[in-house]
Order: structure tokens, then sequence, then C-alpha cells
């Protein structure tokens, strides 16, 4: 059993392992990055650190995050790096078992991102891995 | 020295601790492979320190050991009580010893035989006696020294990180409290506290900031051996003179340097100093010289590398890069020494005749100046052919506290490492001049042309370029370029992380930092701007060429363009203010004189043919400085420079010659003529200030006004009031106003002299030359 935090993105339920999430801060005053990746919202300050807020709408090519709206972020870390990733909403934390494959039908953006599917009760919760919506959408070219 | 030193004793002690259970382990089970090792281990790092601080007696004891505890590894000796207590013995006396030295006090010698005999094969136990005995004596109380107290301890360097980012908390919370409490109004004895507080805060910061920080000597230790080794393969003998170890820079910022200033000692000893050989018959001592010195110079450290070798001769540097095509031979010709010099910073460039074993395998001094530049320093080069060469590196103190400008540009604030600004200028003054040439814009500072990147449009935060401020910058190379912003806010030392690598990839940004009001800002990658804005190189040498030929030859930057009536002609780009693009109806056309409305101003616009039937206009408006006129044109064409002879024109004309460009003949526009044939030079607040005497008189405001307008002075009616001197007072009726101090020119209605000093109302040139007089005569 493991700990994974239950947000929203999208309208889809997914789920972050609960290792990875420093914690779940409220955004607000985020400083602009000009000529940066559109998924790179901006800079946020939390205490000392600089954090890089990561839209994970535009991340996953799922359009932007309502940034007039109270802007919930989950704080990882990666590569040394932390980030700030935007979510529509965060709803729990849960205890769930080992995740499962993923099922072959997802739409692009999900395929990439998701590592597998946990249970919650009857559901099934995409498991995201950060470390992709971090990254940002795959280039056009590719 | 001492720092190693001291290193050594701290951290032989640390095994030795670490080692005490061990070794027990190993008495209780001689046969215990991993113990073994971990003891010959020890007893072997103790060797190889030992050589290199020239400590011979411990060098002895530890090799002694170590030779014993590899035949047992090997299986060549099976350990015996005897054995192990001899190493034990051997193993103790190290301990006594580096105690010794910290306390630098000396143990009796003597006694190490005993021990090292021990050793050897054979020994029975009566030895092993001898050396417990021997052991016991030595830590006899009245022997045993006073054990002092360390007084420097290790620490991961993340731990250091972690206070740090603890104490810019503290900053942080401690400029929030600030603003609260001046909200409050203020109590004064808890500001007295707030103050106290604020102080301890700082103090830590700066504290804590220079535990970060080691002497330059951990970098310069290594290069005596590395001289030592090198030159020896090389046949050469070099004396190496190291000086400034006690500079103290961040450890980071060590490490960064380590591999550049490895590869250029290895140049000097390589390709700089000669063979004894060779220097005996240069008239050189046989022993060469490398000299290696570190200063602090403000908030930077300077390390010089010079040695008395053969120099690097710019000419041969520029006939390599010619061959490796990094440089037409037009441009090397328009180059200077120095600059030449600068080719060997060249990517794919190695002087190096032929490739040995110690340098010259094609990485170069462009890898020593990027990495270098990365960490925000600079290199500079100075070469003496057949004296020897000079090497200068800048480098900033620390990688993680960098003086800074905070520039903005349409509310988005940045920051501009300090090592980086030339100057900051304002673009309206007397010696900076910007234009726009083909959309873009550049700027004239002191006669050499800059391009210029206007920050908010580069940023796209911004659709015009309209910089309020330009801000020179070195962008590495030798290659400067203006910085166009809207403001220019705070200089302050920032605290810059590395930015997410989705930011750094941008290629802009060379980090991020947070400023005391806890608004997240980037740090501007200077190099990496003027590559994404396409600043190019030759831009540079554009720049350079007209300010070394000039002296010579006159070679003028020209702005070559297809005049109305079909033919190219140039004009000397100074003198093109800007080029506009204007609607052909606003030009109004009075008396054969052509107007158009230039900023606010009809400007006379002279046309070589008749104006075409486009709704738009393009002309040039060119500027004296002070008045200005308008050339209406076709399109531009190039900007070459002309340095040719001009070949006059035997009429003045708006044509003062030909040269000759790439062998075609081009008319070059006469200024002079066009500015004395009409320029307009408008009224301003400094232009001498006439007063009409008679308002009320018709031909006074609508015939005489007007004339005194367009000859430049400022004109009011008696009556008006002003603050500002009268420079001079013009009446046609004799009427003369109260009050007024000035000269006075009297005007007449009939052109027939009547013996008086008035002039013909009509005589346009006598009035204005009168006018000139008296004003020249009242100041």
């Amino acid at each position: 059993m493991a700990l994974y935090l239950i947000a929203r993105i999208d309208q889809e339920v997914v789920a972050l392992p609960a290792t990875e999430i420093g914690s779940v801060v409220e955004v607000d005053q985020i400083a602009a990055v000009p000529r940066v990746p559109a998924h790179v919202a901006g800079l946020f300050a939390l205490r000392s650190r600089v954090l890089t807020v990561i839209d994970t709408r535009s991340s996953l090519d799922l359009g932007v995050i309502d940034r007039d709206a109270a802007m919930t972020a989950v704080i990882v870390e990666c590569d040394g790096h932390s980030y700030a990733l935007l979510v529509d909403e965060v709803e729990d934390v849960i205890e769930a078992g080992q995740p499962e494959p993923c099922p072959a039908l997802l739409s692009t953006s999900w395929r990439r991102a998701a590592k597998g599917t946990i249970r919650r009760g009857e559901d099934a919760i995409l498991l995201i891995d950060p470390a992709v919506v971090v990254a940002g959408p795959e280039p056009l070219a590719a | 020295m001492d720092d190693l030193l001291t290193d050594f004793i701290a951290e032989t002690r640390e095994t030795l601790e670490a080692l005490a259970g061990e070794i027990v382990a190993w008495e209780a089970d001689p046969a215990d492979k991993t113990r073994l090792d971990a003891i010959f281990r020890f007893v072997h790092t103790v060797k190889g320190s030992c050589g290199f601080l020239d400590l011979p007696r411990l060098g002895s004891l530890s090799h002694a050991a170590e030779d014993c505890l590899a035949e047992v590894r090997s299986g060549a000796r099976t350990p015996d009580a005897a054995l192990v207590s001899a190493v034990l013995a051997i193993i103790d006396r190290i301990g006594e010893l580096t105690d010794a030295l910290e306390a630098k006090e000396t143990l009796p010698e003597g006694e190490d035989e005993f021990l090292i005999a021990a050793l050897a094969k054979g020994h029975a136990a009566p030895v092993a006696e001898s050396v417990a005995a021997v052991t016991k004596i030595s830590v006899m109380p009245a022997n045993a020294p006073v054990r002092t107290i360390s007084r420097s301890i290790r620490l991961p360097v993340e731990l250091l990180d972690r206070m740090m980012a603890g104490v810019s908390d503290m900053v942080l919370a401690r400029n929030e409290l600030s603003r609260l409490l001046r909200a409050d109004g203020g109590n004064s004895s808890t500001d007295v506290a707030f103050e106290r507080l604020s102080l301890c805060v700082g103090e830590m910061r700066d504290a804590i900031t220079r535990t970060r920080m080691a002497r330059i000597e951990a970098l310069f230790s290594a290069l005596p051996r590395m001289v030592r080794d090198l030159s020896g393969e090389l046949g050469k003998t070099v004396r190496l003179e190291v000086d400034g170890g006690d500079v103290e820079l961040d450890r980071e910022m060590i490490e960064m340097i380590r591999d550049p200033l490895t590869h250029i000692v290895r140049n000097a000893l390589d390709h700089g100093i000669e063979t004894p050989e060779e220097r005996r018959q240069a008239g050189k001592p046989e022993m060469g010289r490398l000299r290696i010195g570190a200063r602090q110079s403000a908030n930077q450290i300077l390390i010089e590398v010079s040695d008395d070798g053969r120099g690097i001769d710019a000419e041969r540097v520029v006939r390599k890069a010619i061959t490796a095509g990094l440089v037409t031979s037009e441009q090397a010709a328009a180059m200077n020494w120095s600059r030449k010099l600068d080719l060997i910073f060249e990517p794919g460039l190695s002087t190096a005749d032929k490739v040995t074993g110690v340098s010259g395998r094609g990485v170069g001094m462009d890898v020593v100046r990027a990495n270098i530049e990365r960490i925000g320093g600079t290199v500079d080069i100075e070469s003496n052919p057949g004296q020897g060469l000079r090497l200068s590196l800048r480098v900033p103190l620390t990688l993680t506290i960098i003086p800074a400008l905070t520039v903005s540009s349409n509310g988005t604030l940045f920051a501009i490492p300090r090592s980086a600004i030339d100057e900051l200028v304002r673009p309206k003054s007397d010696q900076v001049r910007i234009e726009r040439l083909g959309g873009e814009l550049v700027v004239f500072i002191r006669g050499a042309r800059l391009p210029v990147v206007d920050l908010g449009r580069f940023m796209g935060l911004t659709d015009t370029a309209e910089p309020a401020l330009l801000v020179v910058l070195r962008a590495g190379g030798g290659e400067r370029y203006a910085l166009g912003v809207e403001a220019v806010h705070d200089h302050e030392e920032l605290v810059v992380k590395p930015a997410a690598p989705a930011l750094m990839a941008s290629g802009v940004y060379a980090g991020t930092t947070l400023p005391d009001n806890s608004r997240p800002m980037l740090l501007l990658d200077v190099a990496g701007i003027a590559a994404a804005a396409n600043v190019g190189r030759d831009q540079s040498v554009v720049e350079e060429a007209p300010v070394e030929k000039r002296k010579v030859k006159a070679a003028l930057p020209t702005l070559m363009f297809r005049d109305l009536d079909g033919v190219v002609r140039g004009v000397r780009l100074a003198l093109v203010e800007r080029i506009e693009d204007i609607a052909t109806a606003s030009v109004i056309e009075t008396g054969g004189v052509q107007m158009v409305p230039l900023q606010g101003r009809l400007t006379k616009l002279h046309s070589a043919a008749a104006l075409p039937a486009s709704d738009r206009l393009r002309l040039l408006r060119l500027s004296d400085g002070e008045s200005a006129i308008a050339y209406a044109i076709d399109q531009v064409v190039d900007v070459v420079e002309l340095h040719a002879e001009l070949a006059p024109t035997p009429v003045a004309g708006p044509i003062a010659g030909v040269v000759l460009h790439e062998d075609n003949p081009v008319e070059l526009l006469d200024p002079f003529w066009l500015f004395t044939n009409g320029a307009t030079s408008p009224a301003n607040d400094d232009s001498p200030l006439c007063l009409v005497a008679d308002a009320d008189d018709p031909w006074a405001r609508e015939v005489l006004a007007p004339l005194l307008g367009a000859a430049g002075y400022r004109v009011m009616f008696a009556g008006e009031p002003t603050d500002d001197r009268v420079s001079v007072v013009v009446t046609s009726t004799g009427h003369m106003p109260e009050g007024v101090d000035a000269p006075v020119v009297r005007l007449r209605g009939t052109p027939d002299h009547n013996g008086d000093e008035s002039i013909y109302r009509y005589d346009r040139d006598g009035l204005l030359s009168a006018l000139r007089r008296h004003v020249a005569g009242g100041k």
C-alpha cells in the first residue's frame, strides 16, 4: 500500500505518488517569464524558494488553467528543481495498492503522462508521472 | 600548506577513530579480509599524503606497514599475533605523530625503527613484547601530548546550503516584519529591538556566506607537481612561482576554475616556454619562468598566469584563422593586434603545429573562455612575441551572490549581472543617437555603432521599441550591444540560483533570484540574448573598422539609397537621423518649396525628381545635430563603408561629388549645401527672444513675426508677460515698450536711406544681420 494524492486536472481525476510531493499550496502572484514554453506559467516564491509554476492543463495539451481563480499547486521536486504544478483542485490523499497497467484506449496526452492506474473503491484513477508534466508537451515535429 | 596539513590531520584522526573498531576486530581475527583491507587503505592514504606534505617519519612508518600488509593481502604472509601487534603499534604511532603535528611538538625519534623492525618476518614474540614496551613508553603521561581540541570540522556542503536557505527565509521574514512595523506607525522600543534583530540577521547572512568560501590554495597546491612532471616530460626546466594562495573565493567557483587553469598551465609549458636550447639561443636564461598569482580586486578575483616563453604571434593566429575559414582576409586586415590575438579563443583554432600528448588536441582556448564566461568571468590575453604571454582570468567571488542591476520593461523586472555592464546611456544625450535601419535599431555612442536589442520587444512585452535608457553590455568575445530598457531601478547583491531546465533552455536566462521584496526575478544571460537576438559578430567588426580607418582614409559608413530619379546615391550615415514613411498627401508645397511635418515641425523636403504618385513616401531625415531636413527617396539599398577619394562636382548643388564603390561611381549628397539651403532650425526655449513693439500693427503680426520665427527667434509682442530676458526689440512705428532694457532695431517703411540707423522693412538680409549683431552684442 502506498499513499497517493488525488487531484483534478481538466475534469479528469488523477493520482500523484505522495512520496514525490512536497506540499500543496495556494498560489497567487505568479511572475511571468517571457520566451519560455507555454506550459511554464511563471515563477512563484514560496518563502525563500523560487518555484517554477507549471500549468498542467497546458502541459498535457488540454488548454490552460483558469488563472483568475484561486490556484492550487502541488509542489514536486524534479532533477533538483522545485516545481509548482497548477491543478484545478486537490481532492484527497488516499492509500491504494500497487498500480495496474493503463487501459489501452487513452488520449495521446494522457497516455504520455500516465504510469498506470490505481483503485479508489470501484473507480480506477490514472496515476500521473510528475516528471512528464514538468517536461511539458512533446515538440510537434517529433 | 597549512590548510592541507590541517585537512590531513583532521582526515587522519577521523579515519583513526573509525578504524579503532576495525583494529580490535582484526586483532581478534587476523584472517578477516575486509578488516585488513580497511587498515591497508588507511596506511596507504597516510603514505600518499606524507609524500606530498613532506612528513618523512609518518611516511616511513606507513610505508613499512603498507609493505607488510600488502604481503599479507597477497597471501605471502600469514598474519600472526606478532605481526598484528607490530601493525597496531605503527597505527598508534601514526596517531601520536598526528597529534604532535597539530600541537606543533616533536616526538623523540629513534623508536620508529623498532616499530618498523618489528614488522619484519620471523620476529618472535619477545620482539612483540619490546614493541609493546616501546608503545608503552610513548604513551607515558609525561610524553603524551595534551590533545588539543580541534578548531575545524568537516561539513557536507548540502548542510551549508540549507543554512543559507534558512537565513534567506529569515531575511524575507524580517522584511515582512519591517513592512508591518512601518504600517503600524512605529513604537520606538520595538523599533530598537527590531533594528538589533535586523543587524544580527545581516551578520549571520554574511557569516554563512563566508562558510562557502575557501582559499584558492586548494587550486594552486596541485600545480607544483603538475609543472614538475610536465616539464620533465617535455624536457624543459621551469621555475614556478605561486602567489596569493590565501585569496578566498567560493568553493564551487574553485572547482569551476580548476580545468581552465590546468589547461592554461599546460599550454604555457607545452607551447609557451621553449626548450633550454632554444632559450639559450634566444638569449634567455635556460630555466623558464611561470608565474601564477591571484588577488582580489573589488568583488572579483584576478588570476594571472604569465610565462616568459615565446608568446603568441597574432599574425600567425590570423593566418590560421583565415585558413580555417573563421575570418576572411578583408576582416582580418581591419583587425588590430589585440583583436587578432583574440581569435585564439575561437572554436576550431589551435596554433599548435604538431599535436603533443600534453596539449593541442583540439580542445583549446575556446573551451577555457567558455568555462570562465559561464561563471560570469572574463579572460584577457596579452602577448609579447619572444618575451612571453600573460593570461588574466577575472572571476566573481562567488557563484551565488551576484551584484546586479535591476531593469524593467513594461513593468516586468529583470536583473543584469553588473560584470557584463559597460555603461548606461540616455538615447537623447549629445553623444548618443538612435537610428532605425531596415527595421532594426542601432545606436551611435561616441562614434561607435552598436546594435540595439529592445528588452520589451525582445521579451514580447511590448510591440514598440522606444527605449528610455540603453544599457551597453559586453556579450563576451569583444562583442557589445545596447539593451534598451524602460527604467533602471536598483543596484543590489542578489542570491542567484539556477533556473529550471525549461527556463534555461530559452538561452536568455542565467538563473532566478528572489530580491527582498519576495517577487521572483530572472537574471538575464547577456551572451544568450545576443545570440537569440542575432546580434552578429560582423556588426562589431563594422563598429571597429571605421574607428581605425578614419585616421588614414576617412572611411565612413554610408547609406546607399535609390533616389527618386532612379540613381543610386549615398549619404553619410552619421547624418541620417531616421528613415521614415509618411503619407504623400502630407507634403505641402508653397512657393516652390516642399515642406513635410516631421515630429510636429515643418521640415524642408528635398527631392531629386517629382514625388511619386504612391500614397506613402519614404524619406531620410537628415540632421546636423541642430537643424533637420528631409530627403525623399525610393528605397534604402545598403549601408557600406566608403573611403575612396571624392571627386568633387564643380558646381555647388545637392551632390557633393562622386566616389567609387565596388568600381561603380556613386553620387554623394552634399550635406553642406542641403543644410545651407533651407534647413529648418526651429526656435526653442534657448533661442533669443525678440520683442515686437508694435502689437497692434497687422504687418508686424502677419509679416514680420513669421520671418523672425523662421529665422530662429522666439517672438513676443509688447504687453505679453515674460520672465525671460528680451534679447532685442524690433519696432517699425518708433514705439518703445516700457521697462525693457535691450538693443533696438528700427524699421522704416521706405527703401530710401534717411540718415538714421533704421532698416528698410523689406530688407530681409539687413534686418537679420542687424538682429544677429544685436543679439551677439547683448550677450
